[in-house]
């Protein structure tokens, strides 16, 4: 069997042997396996599991139950730079968790729209409410300046995390 | 058909350009046309925008824009309002800190074109050896001690600094008195400068408020300003004016005016700036009016022999001066401007403003006022303007307040009209004055619309446009009860408790006796009733939060009246229970109307508890309710007993205490 080794965050990698040989050789898998059918899935619990509709319905449910989270032209047909948006998307996501600690009540929408990027986040009423305009300003400026072009961040607020079923 | 087609081919050709090849042998109507291609219109590049904006009216029923669209984020007052701006601003200013601190993560530059607002900016100064442009360097970037700092190096190692870098220097100096700019400079843009002027404007028109606030530095006699100019080996105009502008601005007028004879001994002459600080510094001297005036009338001569044209600024300027001269400025303002007028400088809103202010410097209207509103209504109805003085915003808040003081509506409509036409809307200033003049505006309306003309403006301004006081929503009451339109009260109410007036003992207790005063017809009363519990529930968690519960009199009063009347007697009770906890006297028609609700009802043992709480009140009126239940109601003998125990106590503390009933049924009223 092929000795898998954890290390983190490289993706699938794997070391081959000398190619000089035609034969089928072994490959050494070092990077934890990421299988694709447990991507983006809740695992089924015993029943007091609180999920979002998001977090209920796994990918192949997209365009059927759900939408996309991430909404550009890059994977159009003819379009380029579809890696970039997706590099960007990452860094949004993981700078507006950190920028409203505990204050996500689901993932963020992406919107790009000519060139402006809306951020729409679903937000728990956590924070008063002049400290989540502080947050907005903040927010806003800094991703305009880092990707020089204007961040829009709407909110929407929900008491607490919207449960669509328990699993 | 073929022989057709061939026929047709054969026939003469037509021209569709209506030039001038036509041919001449045609026939005489059709004469030769030129065309005149029309030049190409350049469209601004918001164009297309402007013109769907134009499309599009405001939403009355949303917040404005730069809030967040949502329940708990859209402001309900206008505190709040302000604060979330101001937080959402702070939180900018935040994030421009990070980014100014390490710029090196926000150099990557792949917008195309180039934004430059983008791009983090460098405060601190990168040329260190001690040149000529290093000291440029430390002026663009402002810092004012690093620069003098640096021309003393110059000077100490020989260089010679030229004169525009000298003047440059002086500018710096002189823009802000000597000091260092305030360290927040680069955060706000000038808001803290506005609100100070603001304050020392309403100090020039409230002299009892406390006077005389410093602004800004004031010129110490020889600072570094003075002193680089006395070791300037050449002195141009433009040094000069510098130094004048600075001393003006930083209240040295004395000094400013010597300058000016300097400056003319050296054959030189001033430029409109220079002449328009030195308006203002004759106005800073401590004369007598007249001599103020001739001073100022002389510079302007001076302004004409030396050929300077006078300008917008130098109008406004005298007649923020006149300002000040309280009656003695009206005839010299009316003067200057007709002059303006003559030389076809037009006026701003600024110049309106200050006449305004000169001719309507008291509120009573009862001395006679001026007509002059009305000629300067009438001058600029229809206009549109576009900024050139910085008080320009002040002029509407100035005009609804005249408006408001002479109690005229049409001349409000006009001001509003001129409020709203094209892009004047620009012009109503900060929220603050904002609401001032929405406040004005809508009092009046109360005061002299008709209802549904008035009710149609509540729908359209509150809250969308601006919060009410609580003056203003006791003004729109007061107006319903003038209108017969009671039954609005309890929409009020709802709406009230939205804008942040669930507390506010004033207009509840309005609300409550407008209610109360008059029988209604049945569906009103229960509408009324159930505005009443609902103002009950909230002065109960009023008291869940306050140690000492304080009801007023007047409330308990028209809440119990109200209940009673719309048949929920035993909430009615309750409330009466309510009386003694909270130490307050219930009135003689209450107690009657309770006596009345308790026949309807046939039940003397509620008549008797009527009379004991009276009787517990020590109410004169007791009596009466005795004699009252003995003849209406059917009642045993040992009530009859009871009654007479209590009638009895009554009077003996009556005769007692008769002067602290009468107290006790004062407060109660």
């Amino acid at each position: 069997m092929a000795a898998s080794m954890c290390s983190r965050g490289l993706g699938p990698w794997v070391l081959s042997r000398s190619h000089a040989l035609p034969c089928a050789w072994r490959a050494l898998h070092v990077s934890a396996a990421c299988a694709k059918n447990r991507a983006a899935r809740v695992r089924v619990g015993k029943g007091d599991k609180p999920v979002t509709y998001e977090e209920a319905h796994a990918p192949h449910h997209i365009a059927h139950r759900k939408g996309w989270l991430s909404l550009h032209t890059g994977n159009l047909d003819g379009q380029d730079h579809a890696a970039e948006r997706t590099v960007e998307d990452v860094f949004l996501r993981k700078f507006v968790l950190g920028t409203f600690p505990g204050c996500l009540a689901d993932q963020l929408v992406l919107k790009r729209r000519a060139n402006q990027v809306e951020v729409c986040a679903l937000v728990l009423r956590q924070l008063p409410a002049h400290k989540l305009y502080f947050l907005v300003g903040y927010s806003e400026a800094l991703l305009s300046h880092f990707y020089k072009c204007p961040v829009r961040m709407h909110l929407q607020t929900v008491p607490s995390k919207v449960v669509y079923k328990y699993i | 058909m073929r022989m057709r087609l061939v026929a047709a081919r054969s026939g003469t050709p037509r021209f569709y350009s209506g030039s001038a090849t036509l041919p001449k042998g045609e026939g005489a109507d059709v004469t030769g046309i030129e065309v005149v291609i029309p030049k190409r219109k350049t469209w601004d590049k918001v164009a297309v925008l402007q013109a769907l904006a134009s499309t599009v009216n405001r939403d009355t029923t949303a917040a404005p824009y730069a809030f967040q669209d949502d329940p708990y984020l859209i402001p309900t007052s206008s505190v709040e309002s302000r604060s979330f701006l101001l937080a959402k601003k702070s939180g900018e200013n935040a994030a421009k800190f990070i980014i100014n601190l390490h710029p090196k993560y926000f150099q990557k530059d792949i917008a195309e074109p180039h934004i430059p607002c983008l791009m983090p900016e460098c405060f601190e100064p990168q040329i260190e050896d001690i040149s000529e442009a290093a000291l440029q360097e430390r002026i663009k970037l402002k810092k004012v001690k690093a620069s003098v700092d640096m021309f003393d190096q110059l000077l100490q190692a020989g260089t010679t600094v030229s004169l525009e870098t000298t003047n440059s220097l002086l500018d710096l100096l002189c823009y802000y008195g000597d000091q260092e700019p305030p360290a927040d400079y680069h955060f706000q843009q000038s808001e803290k400068s506005e609100e100070l002027e603001e304050a020392s404007e309403e100090n020039t028109e409230k002299p009892k408020k406390k006077a005389g606030q410093q602004l800004g530095a004031t010129w110490r006699a020889k600072n570094n300003a003075e002193r680089i100019f006395a070791l300037m080996p050449e002195k141009n105009a433009h040094s000069y004016y510098t130094m004048i502008r600075g001393m003006v601005k930083h209240r040295a007028p004395v000094q400013a005016l010597n300058l000016y004879t300097e400056l003319l001994n050296n054959r030189l002459h001033a430029d409109v700036y220079t002449f328009n600080s030195l308006i203002e510094a004759t106005a800073m001297m401590n004369e007598k009016y007249e001599e103020k005036w001739n001073n100022m009338l002389e510079l302007l001569k001076q302004m004409a022999m030396q050929k300077v044209k006078p300008n917008l600024q130098t109008f406004n300027t005298i007649l923020k001066c006149l300002r000040r001269f309280y009656a003695f400025g009206k005839l010299p303002a009316l003067q200057t401007l007709r002059e303006m007028k003559a030389l076809g400088i037009e006026p701003s809103l600024a110049t309106y403003h200050y006449i305004i202010q000169l001719f309507y410097q008291h509120e009573s209207p009862s001395k006679g006022s001026s007509l002059v509103i009305y000629d300067i209504m009438n001058e600029l109805m229809g206009k549109k303007f576009s900024p050139q003085d910085p008080d320009d915003d002040m002029f509407f808040q100035s005009a609804m307040r005249v408006c408001s003081s002479l109690k005229d509506l049409e001349l409000a409509y006009q001001v509003h009209g001129l409020l709203n036409t094209g892009d004047n809307w620009k012009f109503i200033g900060p929220s603050h004055r904002r609401n001032f003049y929405y406040s004005k505006f809508f009092s009046l309306l109360c005061l002299m619309e008709q209802i549904d003309i008035t009710l149609k403006w509540y729908k359209d301004l509150i809250p969308s446009v601006f919060f009410p006081h609580s003056q203003a929503l006791i003004d729109l009451l007061r107006a319903l009860d003038v209108a017969n339109r009671l039954e609005v009260i309890p929409q009020i109410w709802k709406d009230s408790k939205e804008y942040g007036h669930t507390f506010r003992s004033n207009l509840k207790e309005e609300i409550l006796m407008l209610m109360a005063r008059d029988q209604h017809p049945p569906e009103l009363q229960v509408a009324f009733a159930d505005c009443a519990a609902d103002i009950k529930s909230t002065y109960e968690s009023q008291d869940a939060r306050q140690t000492a519960p304080d009801w007023p009199a007047g409330s308990l009063n028209c809440i119990a009246v109200l209940f009673l009347r719309a048949g929920r007697a035993q909430e009615a009770w309750k409330m009466l229970g309510l009386f003694k906890k909270h130490n307050k006297i219930p009135r003689n028609e209450l107690l009657n109307e309770f006596m009345d609700n308790a026949k309807a009802s046939n039940s003397p043992a509620q008549a008797i508890e009527i009379v004991r709480l009276a009787s517990a009140f020590s109410l004169p009126v007791c009596e009466g309710l005795a004699q009252r239940v003995m003849t209406d109601f059917a009642i045993s003998q040992e009530q009859k007993e009871a009654l007479g125990h209590l009638t009895a106590s009554a009077s003996d503390s009556d005769s007692d205490s008769s002067s602290d009933s009468d107290g006790d049924i004062n407060e109660g009223k």
